[in-house]
């Protein structure tokens, strides 16, 4: 069993209650796999750096979730298979790993590990109630980065 | 060679060596916009000071960045030209 964590771009016109239950069966197959969901963080609507399919904004969501390595396979199939999501990543964390954009779940998921598991149990339990759409916010210590650095390269 | 002594450059050093803390992750795009340039290239270790070890990670954490969108891959497209010249 592995940490791993998805992010997933969903269709920006999609009504909250599609994108709810979007998730909700995502994280149904994770559960369903003998997985664990340990974190629905919900970035909401957010400006791309790039248009993809035309649009220039997006809704990120990003689960956090412990599972075996074939669940990750089966749940990249079925984020295939839907055509709300327009991209995804699932990345392998760290074992310690702390979130480092949404601090409200980072704290809950890291001091309590242990009072997510019974969420777990039922389908569903942990689902995008994390209506904190904290993006990137303070940088933690923040160190004098404008440097001459940026400068580099021929324009 | 006078002009040599005349400047003495600051010295680089690799900022995520320097702070523990300081996030090195494709989610944090505001970061990693340090490391490329304007046009969207990432910039030169010799460049930016980044250690060996913290340039490689942060080369695949800029990529992933930017497959989600969070970060570009370049600041001039080409639609765009076309539409410029056409």
């Amino acid at each position: 069993m592995r940490k791993y964590e998805t992010l997933v771009l969903l269709n920006p016109e999609m009504p909250a209650e599609t994108s709810q239950a979007l998730i909700g069966s995502l994280t149904g197959i994770v559960e369903r796999e003998n997985g664990q969901i340990l974190t629905v963080d919900d970035w909401g609507m957010k400006d791309l750096a790039y248009p993809v399919r035309k649009r220039m904004r997006g809704h990120y969501v990003r689960l956090e979730f412990i599972a075996q390595g074939n669940t990750v396979a089966e749940l990249e199939r079925n984020i295939r298979i839907n055509d709300g999501i327009y991209k995804f990543i699932t990345v392998q964390l760290d074992e310690d790993y702390v979130a480092v954009v949404a601090e409200p779940a980072t704290a809950e998921a890291a001091a309590a590990p242990a009072p997510v598991e019974p969420a777990a149990a039922e389908p569903a339990a942990a689902e995008p109630v994390a209506a904190e759409p904290v993006v990137a916010e303070p940088a933690p210590a923040e160190p004098a980065v404008a440097e001459p650095a940026a400068e580099g390269g021929e324009s | 060679m006078s002009f040599k002594k005349k400047f003495t450059p600051k010295r680089k050093f690799c900022k995520f060596c320097a702070h523990k803390d300081y996030p090195l992750d494709y989610k944090r795009p505001d970061i990693l916009r340090d490391f490329i340039n304007e046009r969207g290239k990432i910039i030169a270790r010799r460049i930016t000071g980044t250690c060996a070890k913290h340039q490689r990670r942060l080369t695949t954490e800029i990529k992933r960045s930017r497959q989600m969108a969070l970060l570009l891959y370049t600041a001039v497209h080409s639609s765009e030209v076309q539409k410029k010249m056409g």
